[in-house]
C-alpha cells in the first residue's frame, strides 16, 4: 500500500481540491432554497394583529371574487398585448389582441392591461411554480428529478381546494402534472409536441365557451400553447404566429361577450374577474428561459364586469397613453398569488412574498361593501377611505404572513438570510405593525373625522408597502442573483487542481526518466500539440450554446479527426492500417448513433427543432426492421460472450476465470430477458413462472458477486505471475465484464452494440498506438506513452455518452433504465441505477479500460522493466483526469461568463450539473481503479525487488 | 505550354510555379464567374450546380498544367499523365467523401448530389495535382502525404494547396452547428469556402517558398 500512496497521494489530493472547489462554485452559482411544507390556514388570522373578516363566512379577507377566468396564453409577450403606440415602431404582431386593447380603453376603472414582470427562469413549469406558490423559483428541486413534478409547497390552487373552491383546467398538461390531484375537472393535453400548433388551443376553445355557462365550478383555468410553439417553431415574426393571435382575439372577444351578457345582477358571472395571462415572454425567435426584458415582461389583463370608480393617483402607477386612452402599469409575477388569493377570499399562501397590488384589487373590490355590509362603517366615511381602510387591513394580514415566513424559513433553512438582513425585516415590520395599532383603533373609534383618518391610512399603506418590497428585493437577491465571489473562489480552486494535476504528471514522467536512463528529447511532440489543440478546441466550444447542444457531434468530429490523424501516421509508418479504417469507421458509426440520439433529443427539446439529416429515406419493411433491432443486439452479446470465452481460454487460472464465465452467464440471461420481451417469439407464457424482474435481479446479483469477488480474494491469495502485463490485462478484462453486464442491461438493446463498439474501438486505439511504441523500442526497449490515445480514449468516452442516447439535459437521463428489474419506486436504488445508466460506459468502463494502453501483452516489449508498470498506470489515470478536468473547468468558466444568457437554465446548468458530476465520479473511479490495479501490480515488483537484492 | 513540357524534372522553376498557381486560382474565380454571370447561380441559393460548374472548370485546368510537370516524362506521355489525371478524379472524390462523412458531413439522400460536387472540387485541389504528377508511386505518395516531407518546389506545389484546402475545409466546418440560422452555414457551403481559401492560401505559400529556394539555389550556385 505503501507504494500506491507514493503516487496516490496525488489523486486524492486532487479529488478534494475537485469536490471542495464544486461545492463552493455550486452554492455561489445554483439558486438554492429550501421548501418549506407548511400551508396555510383559515384560523391562523387570529394569531395576526389584523382585523379579521368581518362575516363568518369568509377566512382571512372577504372574497370579492366569486368566480374567476384565468386564461394564461404561453409565452405572451408583453407587446402582443400593449398598443403598439407604447412602442418606438409598429411591428407586425402587434395590435392583434385588440379586443383587449377595447376594452381597456373603454372602461378603464374596470378593465386594465399590466406589464407583468417574471422572475427567471422563464420556463413554463417554473413560471407555474412561481405565480401559484408566490414565491420564487429554484432550479433544482430534488422531489423534481424523478417523475412527477408536483408542487410540495403551498400555493394557489391548494388553498382553494382546501377552502372548498372547485377548479376547472383546461389545456396544458404541465398544470396537472404540478397538481395531480386538485383539479375538479380537467381538460388536459399533451405540451410535448411543439410542432403541434393547435391540439391543445383547440380542445381549450372547445371545453372554454360551454364551461362559462356551466355552475359547477368556482375557478376556471385555460392555458393555451399555440403561441408558445408558433414563436419556437417559426419565430414571433411569423405568419402563424399573426394567425394564432387573431385566433386568440376571436376567442376571448366571445368569451367576454358572454361574461358581458351573463353580468346582470343575480346571474351567473355577476361577480366575476376575467384574467388574461402569460406566464413569461419570449425573444423574436421564440426563445424563452433566460432573463433578458423580452422574456420575463409578459402582461396581465384583467377585468372585472362592474362598474367601478377609479383608484386614487397616489396608487396609481401606470403610465399613460392619452391618446388611446389606456392606462398601463406593471406588476411583478410574485404578486399574483397573493392578490389573487385575497380577492378570492382564501388564505395566502404560505411560502408567497408577493404584495397585494393595489391596482388589480381595486378592479375588484370597490363592489362589494357600499351596500350590504356597514358594520363598522359611517355615513361620513367615503368611498375611498373605505377602500384605503380594507386595503390597509388586507396589506396587514399580508406583511404578516410574510413575515411569518421568513421566520419560518430563517429558523428551518440553512441557508438562511444573514441576521442583519433579519434584523432590518423585524425593524420595518415592527415600525409598521406600531402605526397599525394605532390605525386600527382610529378607525374602530373615531367614526366621521375623516380629515385626519385618511393621511394615516395613506401613511400606513406605504409602511406596509415599503416592509413588502424589501422582503421581495432581499429574497430576490438571495434566491435569483449569483454569489461572484463564491464563484470567484470556486474557479481558483479549480485552477490550482490543474495546476496540482500538471505538477503530478510532470512528477510522474521525471520518475519514469530517472528510473529509465532513457533520455528521449523532451522536445514538444507533435502528439501533444495536437492534444493541447483539440483539448483547446473542445473547452473553447463549451462557451456556445450550440456547440453544448450538438456536443456528441463535436466531440466526434475531433475524434475523427485524430483518427485520420493516427491513419495518417499509419500510412507513414505502413503498419496497422486496417485497424486505423476500422478505427475511422466506428467513429462514423458511433456519428450516425449520436445522430439518432440527437433527433431523440430534438423531439422533446424546446431548443432544438428537429433536422433529420440521418434520415436515409431508405424504405425498409417495418417488418424486417423490428427483426432487426431484436436480433443484431443479441447478435452483438453472442459476439461479445465469444470474445471473452476466447480470452479466458487464453489464460485458465483462478478467479477472473469464474468471473469471466459468471459474465457469460449474464450474457446468455440478458439474451433471454430480451427474447421474452420480444414479439417474435410467443415465449412470454414460457417466462410466466419466471418473473420479468427475476432476470435483471440475477445479474445484478451476478455482478455485485463478481465485484467483491475482485476486490476481496487478492488480499488473501497472492498468485504469482511472471508476466506482469498478463496478470493487468486478466485484472483489467475481469473487472470490464464484470460491469459491462449490468451496464448492458440497463442501456436496453443498444447497450450491447455500443459495448461492442467500443470493445472494437478498444482494441484498435490500442494496436494504433503499439505502432509507436514498437518504433521506439526498437532503440531504447522503452515504451513511450503519447498523450494522444489517452484524448482519443476519453473523446471516445464523451461520444458514448451521447452514443447510448444521452445527453445532457435531465430529460436526457433515461428514467426507464432506474426500472429495469423493479416495479416500484425506491429512492436508492432507482438513483444508483440511473446514475449507472447515465454514466456507465462514459465513465465507468472508460475509467477501468484505461489500462488498455499499458497492459495488452505487447510482442515487442517482454524486456521492459516492471517497475514501469506503476508509473505508467499513474500516469494514463493522470492525463485522463486532467483531460476531463480541463473540460469541467472549461465548463465552469463558460457558466460563468454566460450567467446572463438566456439558455443559461435551458442548457448550460444542466451541463455544468453533468460534467461536474462527471468530474466527481471520474475522480473517484480514477481513485478506486488505480488501488485495484495497483494491489497485484505492486506486491509482484515488490518480490521482484527483493529477489533482485537477493 | 511548350517550355513547361521541356524541362519537366522534379525542380521547377518559381515562374513556373507562378504560372500554375495562378492558372489554378484564375480557374477558380473562373468558376465563380462563370457562375454568377452566365447561369446567374450562387453557391449559397444553389451549392449542388454552383459547386458542379466550379469543379468541372477547375479540374481541366489543373489536370493540363500538372501534367505537364509528369514525374519520368519519358516513360510517361503526357495523355497517360491526363488519364492518369481524370481517374485521379473519381478516387480522390472517394476519399474525400469519406473523409467527410467520418468527420460528420450529413448523410442522405438530399445531400448526396452536394458532396459529390464538394468531393469532386476537393479531389481536383488535392488529388489529381499529385496523380498527374506521379501517377501510382507509393512512395511519393507517403512521402508528399503521410509524411509531408516534400523537397523541391514541385512537391510543395502539390503538397501544400492540398493541405491547406483540407485544414480549411476543417475548419469552414466550424460554423456548421452555431444558431446563427444562416443559410451559408449549411452542408457543404462554408466547408467549400474554407477549403477554397485554404487552397488560395496552400499556393500563396507553395509559390513563396519556391521564390525562397530558387534564390537558396541561386546563392549556392553563385558561392
Amino acid at each position: 500500500m505503501w507504494g500506491w500512496w507514493r503516487f496516490g497521494k496525488w489523486t486524492v489530493l486532487i479529488m478534494f481540491l475537485h469536490i471542495i472547489s464544486i461545492l463552493i462554485f455550486t452554492k455561489g452559482f445554483l439558486l438554492t432554497r429550501t421548501e418549506l411544507p407548511h400551508s396555510s390556514h383559515c384560523s391562523d388570522l387570529s394569531q395576526s394583529p389584523c382585523h379579521s373578516s368581518p362575516s363568518s363566512s369568509s377566512c382571512w379577507t372577504k372574497p370579492a371574487v366569486d368566480r374567476l377566468i384565468i386564461i394564461v396564453l404561453d409565452a405572451l409577450r408583453f407587446d402582443f398585448v400593449a398598443p403598439s403606440s407604447f412602442f418606438e415602431e409598429k411591428q407586425p404582431w402587434m395590435d392583434k389582441l385588440e379586443v383587449l386593447q377595447r376594452m381597456a380603453s373603454e372602461n378603464p376603472s374596470s378593465a386594465k392591461i399590466f406589464k407583468a414582470i417574471a422572475d427567471p427562469p422563464t420556463t413554463s413549469l417554473q413560471r407555474l411554480k412561481g405565480l401559484t406558490t408566490g414565491a420564487l423559483p429554484t432550479f433544482i428541486d430534488v422531489g423534481n428529478s424523478f417523475g412527477a413534478p408536483a408542487i410540495v409547497e403551498d400555493n394557489f390552487i391548494n388553498q382553494l381546494i382546501q377552502n372548498g373552491k372547485r377548479v376547472v383546467m383546461m389545456g396544458d398538461d404541465t398544470w396537472t402534472q404540478l397538481f395531480p390531484h386538485h383539479f375538479n375537472k380537467s381538460y388536459p393535453y399533451p405540451s410535448f409536441n411543439v410542432k403541434d400548433l393547435n391540439t391543445v388551443d383547440n380542445g381549450c376553445i372547445e371545453h372554454l365557451l360551454p364551461s362559462l355557462y356551466q355552475q359547477d365550478w368556482d375557478v376556471l383555468i385555460a392555458h393555451f400553447l399555440g403561441v408558445d410553439h408558433a414563436g419556437h417553431i417559426h419565430g414571433v415574426d411569423s405568419t402563424p404566429m399573426i394567425e394564432k393571435l387573431e385566433q386568440y382575439n376571436a376567442v376571448l372577444e366571445k368569451v367576454i361577450k358572454e361574461l358581458q351578457n351573463q353580468s346582470g345582477p343575480g346571474k351567473l358571472h355577476e361577480n366575476s374577474l376575467l384574467l388574461v395571462m402569460g406566464d413569461h415572454g419570449q425573444t423574436l425567435n421564440g426563445d424563452h428561459g433566460g432573463g433578458s426584458p423580452e422574456e420575463v415582461e409578459t402582461s396581465i389583463f384583467a377585468m372585472s364586469f362592474k362598474d367601478l370608480p377609479s383608484l386614487p393617483s397616489e396608487f396609481d402607477s401606470s403610465s399613460c397613453e392619452p391618446s388611446k386612452n389606456i392606462c398601463i402599469s406593471s406588476i411583478p409575477q410574485l404578486d399574483f398569488a397573493v392578490t389573487v388569493s385575497s380577492l378570492l377570499g382564501v388564505p395566502f399562501p404560505f411560502g408567497s412574498i408577493g404584495r397585494v397590488n393595489p391596482e388589480l384589487y381595486a378592479l375588484a373590490v370597490c363592489t362589494w361593501n357600499l351596500d350590504d355590509d356597514k358594520t363598522w362603517n359611517n355615513q361620513g366615511q367615503t368611498k375611498l377611505e373605505e377602500w384605503l381602510q380594507i386595503y390597509a387591513n388586507v396589506l396587514c394580514i399580508n406583511s404578516w404572513q410574510v413575515k411569518r415566513y421568513i421566520d419560518v424559513y430563517s429558523a428551518s433553512s440553512v441557508i438562511g438570510f444573514s441576521s442583519e438582513d433579519l434584523f432590518h425585516i423585524s425593524d420595518l415590520y415592527s415600525k409598521a405593525d406600531e402605526n397599525w395599532s394605532y390605525t386600527k383603533n382610529l378607525s374602530s373609534y373615531k367614526h366621521g373625522s375623516s380629515n385626519t383618518s385618511l393621511p394615516v391610512l395613506k401613511r400606513q399603506i406605504v409602511a406596509y408597502s415599503n416592509f413588502l418590497s424589501y422582503v421581495a428585493e432581499l429574497a430576490r437577491s438571495k434566491w435569483t442573483e449569483f454569489n461572484l465571489k463564491m464563484m470567484g473562489t470556486g474557479i481558483g480552486i479549480m485552477l490550482l487542481s490543474l495546476y496540482c494535476h500538471t505538477l503530478a504528471i510532470k512528477k510522474l514522467n521525471k520518475s519514469y526518466g530517472v528510473s529509465l536512463l532513457s533520455s528521449r528529447d523532451s522536445g514538444i511532440s507533435f502528439g501533444l500539440m495536437l492534444t493541447f489543440f483539440m483539448v483547446l478546441i473542445r473547452a473553447g466550444s463549451l462557451l456556445s450554446n450550440s456547440y453544448i447542444l450538438k456536443e456528441g457531434k463535436a466531440a466526434n468530429f475531433l475524434l475523427a479527426t485524430t483518427g485520420i490523424m493516427t491513419l495518417r501516421y499509419s500510412f507513414m509508418k505502413n503498419k496497422m492500417l486496417i485497424e486505423a479504417a476500422i478505427f475511422l469507421l466506428l467513429t462514423f458509426i458511433f456519428r450516425i448513433a449520436i445522430e439518432v440520439g440527437l433527433y431523440k433529443q430534438a423531439a422533446t427539446s424546446q431548443f432544438m427543432s428537429s433536422s433529420s439529416s440521418w434520415m436515409l429515406g431508405i424504405s425498409i419493411s417495418p417488418s424486417l426492421w423490428t427483426y432487426m433491432a431484436e436480433i443484431v443486439p443479441i447478435l452483438a452479446l453472442i459476439i461479445l460472450g465469444y470474445f471473452l470465452y476466447k480470452s479466458i481460454s487464453s489464460c485458465c487460472w483462478g478467479i477472473p476465470k469464474y468471473v469471466i464465465m459468471g459474465t457469460i452467464l449474464s450474457y446468455f440471461l440478458i439474451a433471454l430477458h430480451w427474447i421474452s420481451e420480444s414479439n417474435i417469439l410467443d415465449l412470454a407464457h414460457f417466462l410466466k413462472g419466471f418473473g420479468k424482474n427475476s432476470i435483471p435481479r440475477t445479474v445484478y446479483a451476478i455482478t455485485l458477486v463478481q465485484l467483491s469477488l475482485l476486490a476481496i480474494v487478492p488480499i488473501f491469495s497472492k498468485e504469482e505471475t511472471s508476466n506482469c502485463r498478463g496478470s493487468l490485462f486478466v485484472k483489467m478484462m475481469s473487472i470490464l465484464s464484470a460491469c459491462s453486464s449490468t451496464i448492458i442491461i440497463l442501456q436496453g438493446k443498444q447497450g450491447a452494440l455500443v459495448a461492442l463498439g467500443s470493445l472494437l474501438a478498444g482494441y484498435c486505439m490500442m494496436r494504433l498506438q503499439g505502432i509507436e511504441k514498437h518504433t521506439v523500442s526498437g532503440t531504447a526497449g522503452i515504451s513511450i506513452l503519447g498523450p494522444l490515445p489517452v484524448l482519443q480514449w476519453s473523446l471516445l468516452a464523451v461520444c458514448l455518452l451521447f452514443a447510448s442516447g444521452h445527453w445532457c439535459a435531465f430529460d436526457g437521463l433515461r428514467y426507464g433504465a432506474a426500472f429495469v428489474g423493479f416495479d416500484e419506486f425506491i429512492l436508492i436504488p432507482q438513483a444508483i441505477l440511473l446514475t449507472i445508466d447515465t454514466f456507465g460506459f462514459s465513465h465507468i468502463l472508460s475509467v477501468f479500460g484505461l489500462p488498455l494502453f499499458v497492459a495488452f501483452p505487447s510482442p515487442f516489449n517482454q524486456t521492459e522493466h516492471k517497475s514501469l508498470f506503476p508509473i505508467k498506470l499513474f500516469w494514463i489515470f493522470m492525463v485522463y483526469g486532467l483531460i476531463t478536468a480541463i473540460t469541467a473547468t472549461a465548463t465552469i468558466l463558460c457558466v460563468t461568463i454566460q450567467r446572463r444568457h438566456l439558455m443559461v437554465w435551458g442548457l448550460f446548468a444542466p451541463k455544468f450539473v453533468f460534467d461536474v458530476v462527471g468530474l466527481i465520479l471520474t475522480d473517484l473511479l480514477i481513485f478506486v481503479a488505480s488501488i485495484y490495479y495497483f494491489d497485484g501490480v505492486e506486491d509482484r515488483i515488490g518480490n521482484a525487488k527483493l529477489r533482485r537484492l537477493w | 505550354m511548350k517550355e513547361l513540357e521541356k524541362n519537366p524534372q522534379s525542380t521547377i522553376s518559381s515562374s513556373q510555379v507562378f504560372f500554375i498557381h495562378v492558372c489554378c486560382g484564375l480557374a477558380l474565380v473562373a468558376g465563380f464567374w462563370v457562375a454568377h454571370h452566365v447561369y446567374s447561380l450562387n453557391l449559397v441559393f444553389d451549392p449542388t450546380k454552383t459547386l458542379c460548374l466550379i469543379w468541372a472548370i477547375e479540374f481541366p485546368v489543373v489536370i493540363l498544367l500538372f501534367s505537364c510537370c509528369r514525374q519520368k516524362p519519358e516513360k510517361c506521355s503526357y495523355f497517360t499523365a491526363i488519364a492518369r489525371g481524370l481517374l485521379g478524379l473519381p478516387i480522390g472524390a472517394l476519399l474525400n467523401a469519406l473523409g467527410a462523412l467520418a468527420l460528420g458531413a450529413p448523410v442522405g439522400l438530399q445531400y448526396l448530389e452536394k458532396t459529390v460536387n464538394w468531393s469532386l472540387l476537393m479531389s481536383s485541389f488535392t488529388f489529381v495535382p499529385t496523380a498527374c504528377v506521379y501517377g501510382s508511386s507509393w512512395t511519393d505518395w507517403c512521402r508528399i502525404f503521410a509524411c509531408t516531407k516534400p523537397n523541391g518546389p514541385l512537391e510543395f506545389m502539390l503538397c501544400l494547396p492540398a493541405h491547406g484546402a483540407v485544414i480549411g475545409a476543417w475548419f469552414g466546418a466550424w460554423p456548421m452547428p452555431l444558431d446563427w440560422e444562416r443559410p451559408w452555414q449549411d452542408w457543404p457551403i462554408c466547408v467549400s469556402y474554407g477549403a477554397m481559401a485554404g487552397y488560395v492560401v496552400g499556393m500563396v505559400g507553395s509559390f513563396g517558398l519556391a521564390l525562397i529556394m530558387h534564390t537558396g539555389r541561386k546563392q549556392l550556385k553563385a558561392e
